[in-house]
């Protein structure tokens, strides 16, 4: 491998290990954000009744 | 408009303005590193590595640095927003630590003709990685609580104390691993060339603001979680 090869490898696991581990982050925020809002609705038609 | 309505618009803004500057921050340390700073005459092309490699150990070190502060603030305060600080900021730690591990060696193999060496920095920054990888492994496997926070807290200072290690590693013994160029006893980045202090300077400040910006969404999760607990465990007693 040449040098380009190299520096092509280094950026390449830099930006993939910062994009995955925001998109990992994002989603689990999604998904939390979905379960509480769900919780909430619950609670309310459970108070309503 | 209820406080707490006004103070999550708050910091939508403020997680949008963050967003926009990382964005262009990074913008910025891709032009100055692929366009503005001249190639390295010794190393060549590889050496731009570097603009990626230090942000990253600065980071982790920075992220390590919080874990180390909010653990022993845990530990005085004993308030659960120290332990969501150092939790938060140890896997943004480890996520960085592991990006110089990688790029660490791909810089090293055409420079010193091999992947890794067990020299004084290398094996000391993958003891750091490993002791926070454990941290993160033992949140994961017991139970919510404070004893959890407790010990974690205890790793998360124990820890910290391996990086002054890491930083005079170089110094004290002989390593494959070359002399701070940054901070040298002759000046601050007196062993580099200005255009290529600027370009560490640009990428080390996006890397900063990248930490804020990954603490705000991890921090927020682990927010989430706690009031979704609250909501379960009062549900559950009012039954």
């Amino acid at each position: 491998m040449g040098q380009l090869g190299y520096l092509f490898a280094a950026n390449a696991f830099v930006w993939a290990g910062i994009l995955i581990y925001i998109v990992s982050l994002m989603k689990r925020n999604q998904a939390l954000r979905r379960d509480l809002e769900l919780l909430k609705e619950t609670l309310e038609k459970d108070s309503d009744r | 408009m209820s406080e707490e309505l006004e103070e999550k618009e708050e910091d939508s803004e403020i997680n949008w303005i963050l967003w926009g500057l990382t964005v262009l921050a990074f913008s910025a340390t891709v032009y100055a590193i692929f366009v503005y700073v001249p190639t390295e005459k010794q190393e060549g092309l590889v050496q731009r590595i570097m603009y990626y490699h230090i942000p990253s150990a600065w980071l982790s070190f920075f992220a390590f640095f919080i874990v180390f502060l909010s653990s022993i603030l845990y530990l005085w305060k004993r308030e659960r927003e120290w332990d969501i600080y150092a939790q938060s900021s140890a896997e943004i730690g480890v996520v960085f630590c592991s990006l110089v591990l990688i790029t660490g060696p791909i810089w090293a193999k055409p420079i010193w003709g091999t992947w890794w060496v067990w020299d004084a920095r290398l094996t000391s920054t993958l003891v750091l990685w490993l002791i926070y990888v454990a941290y993160i492994m033992l949140r994961l496997q017991s139970d919510a609580g404070s004893m959890r926070a407790r010990y974690s807290a205890v790793i998360g200072i124990a820890g910290f104390l391996n990086i002054p290690i890491i930083h005079f590693s170089v110094l004290w013994w002989r390593t494959f691993h070359p002399k701070p160029k940054m901070i040298t006893p002759e000046g601050f980045g007196a062993g580099m060339d200005d255009s290529m202090v600027m370009t560490l300077m640009i990428s080390l400040g996006a890397f900063t603001l990248l930490y804020f910006l990954l603490m705000g969404q991890r921090v927020r999760i682990e927010k989430m979680k706690d009031e979704i607990d609250q909501i379960k465990k009062e549900r559950f007693y009012s039954n």
